[in-house]
């Protein structure tokens, strides 16, 4: 019995202590922050050269994807989408194509590419178009009218609004240590501020 | 035995304050609705679902609603005025992020932490020897299966498990009239003693007794259920997904064979072991949630307890069964538990996704459940053919 103590004792260290690191060293990309909450009434159609554009501040180096809700009705949409990158300058920097088959209606749409390392705290402009598609087709981001510190304005037909599409930048970590020390400081923190809170 | 006690604690509440399934928010947040003075919790949630934040019915039965609202209402001093919003929260990031989310955990899992340590008595007390109750006492305490099943997996199962223990227990001293009552109010919590039932009517001694262990929890389960008794009950409780996924074929097959094989060949039957091969079936031929497994833990440890020598083969049939819920397109059966440390963990693939690069993980599923078939009924077979206990 003395055996399934000590096991058990380990097991649970090992859960508790352990594999939260592992899990963390198993990350390619880390997100820089969570989804913005948005209203699915309020959507943008895109189709042919119909397309969208939004201004953001990459919060991180190493942007290495951008995310966005996409709704993909009756999944009709079988044709390309190309996420366009740009810099400050109007250059496009980099370029991400996936198909529409490959997301349902509503799908947290990831468009990967090759990490800018010196992405942090840069403005950059992103365009997405579905150019082969026709109005039978239509994708559709969603989009909020508020700006927040890093999602400043969107164009949609010629017109530029403040706020834009609920988004999330993905950015390729320095080291995976980094990653894991940040979990853990993460966690120590709120641990820290629990254990000097009143119950 | 009061430090292996204390050192038993600490380590569930390691897993009860850091691990987190989104089932004990949906099932608190539903049950919330007690402390507003609702009773039909079953037409509540369906007639408001447009406006409540979380569109999930109410698959338990009546006496788990009021266990855990009542519990939460008596608690509701220490769980702080910040916690109706967190349970209102439909972000699941700032949910887990949230700092008081350690405390909201720790308290809402310390019913469990008494009925585990409850079971752990109660096994004890199961046997006459004093070193085998002891064991039984440890082995309950020291498993991490237990643990996870009961803490990271937020298991409300863990009602309907300590009284039907205690029906186990009250069958043992020939009570078994009480125990139907028990096993009864166990379905209240829970529909699955249900099944047990069949089996303790054999026990009666004449038709008298027989008639009335049918009875009596037929009346008992009745109020319990006829007052919230509608069409809505019936969807939300009754044929649920996981319940109907009980009663296939397979599994009606096996229990059928079980039962008449209890009354026209076996008749002196054991119940014990009648009740743990119908629980072992239910994991061996349907598609079952992880949490169920904790149904069946105590008759484990029994087991183990008394026939040590097959000690490697619970071992081996019980990470079987871990394994194939752990294969489910569902991120909450493993990597999602740990959101409290990081939501970067959402970024990662689920091990269903991962075998699919190389297998088919339903295949794989379908395998490991039918060698766990296949453990189950040769294990049947000793249990009832050759190795009575």
């Amino acid at each position: 019995m003395k055996k399934m103590i000590w096991f058990t004792i380990f097991s649970v260290l090992f859960l508790v202590l352990i594999v939260p690191a592992i899990l963390g060293l198993a990350l390619d990309i880390i997100s820089a922050g969570e989804q913005p909450g948005y209203d699915t009434n309020k959507r943008l159609s895109i189709y042919g050269e119909r397309g969208v554009a939004q201004k953001f501040i990459s919060s991180g180096a190493n942007l290495t994807a951008i995310g966005t809700s996409i709704r993909n009705p009756n999944l009709k949409n079988k044709k390309e989408v190309i996420l366009n990158l740009y810099n400050a300058d109007n250059k496009s920097v980099r370029t991400s194509i996936l198909n529409g088959q490959n997301f349902q209606d509503g799908d947290f749409v990831k468009f990967i590419f090759t990490p800018i390392a010196d992405s942090m705290n840069k403005t950059y402009v992103f365009t997405i178009f579905s150019p082969l598609a026709g109005p039978e087709e239509t994708i559709e981001v969603f989009y909020f009218n508020l700006p927040t510190e890093t999602i400043l304005e969107f164009t949609y037909d010629e017109e530029t609004y403040p706020g834009g599409f609920p988004l999330v930048t993905f950015h390729k970590p320095n080291s995976k240590f980094e990653v894991v020390k940040e979990i853990y400081s993460n966690l120590f923190s709120r641990l820290q501020l629990f254990g000097s809170q009143k119950l | 035995m009061k430090k292996l006690l204390l050192l038993a604690i600490v380590l569930r509440l390691l897993v009860a304050g850091l691990l987190f399934h989104p089932d004990i928010k949906i099932y608190n947040f539903q049950s919330s609705f007690l402390s507003r003075g609702i009773l039909d919790i079953y037409s509540y949630l369906i007639e408001n679902k447009k406006t409540l934040p979380f569109k999930e019915e109410f698959a338990y039965f009546p006496l788990t609603y009021f266990a855990i609202g009542g519990y939460q209402w008596m608690v509701s001093p220490i769980l702080g005025n910040d916690f109706d919003s967190w349970l209102n929260n439909a972000s699941s990031g700032s949910v887990v992020k949230d700092p008081n989310i350690f405390r909201y955990l720790i308290v809402l899992k310390f019913p469990y932490l008494i009925l585990d340590i409850l079971i752990a008595f109660l096994l004890k007390k199961y046997f006459d020897d004093k070193k085998k109750g002891e064991k039984a006492f440890t082995l309950w305490l020291f498993n991490p299966f237990t643990i996870v099943l009961i803490y990271a997996f937020s298991n409300v199962e863990i009602f309907a498990v300590a009284l039907t223990l205690i029906a186990l227990l009250l069958t043992r001293q020939k009570r078994f009239l009480l125990a139907s009552g028990v096993l009864a109010l166990s379905a209240g919590f829970k529909v699955y003693p249900v099944l047990l039932i069949p089996f303790l009517f054999l026990k009666g001694k004449d038709l008298k007794e027989k008639t009335l262990i049918i009875l009596v929890p037929i009346l008992t389960l009745a109020a319990i259920i006829l007052p919230f008794w509608s069409s809505l009950f019936v969807q939300s409780a009754l044929i649920s997904g996981w319940t109907t996924r009980i009663a296939n074929p397979n599994f009606v097959i096996v229990t059928s064979i079980l039962f008449f094989y209890a009354w026209i060949i076996d008749r002196k039957i054991k119940l014990f072991n009648y009740w743990f091969i119908i629980l072992l079936f239910i994991f061996s031929f349907s598609h079952f949630h992880i949490a169920w497994l904790l149904w069946v833990a105590p008759f484990i440890v029994i087991l183990a307890i008394k026939k040590p020598v097959l000690s490697t083969f619970f071992l081996f049939i019980t990470i079987l069964a871990f394994l194939i819920p752990m294969l489910y397109n569902d991120k909450s059966m493993t990597i999602s538990l740990f959101r409290i440390y990081s939501t970067w963990y959402d970024l990662l693939p689920t091990p269903f996704s991962v075998i699919e690069k190389f297998y088919d993980p339903v295949s794989l599923q379908t395998i490991i459940q039918s060698a766990l078939a296949g453990g189950s009924l040769v294990f049947a077979y000793k249990l009832l053919g050759r190795d009575k206990t």
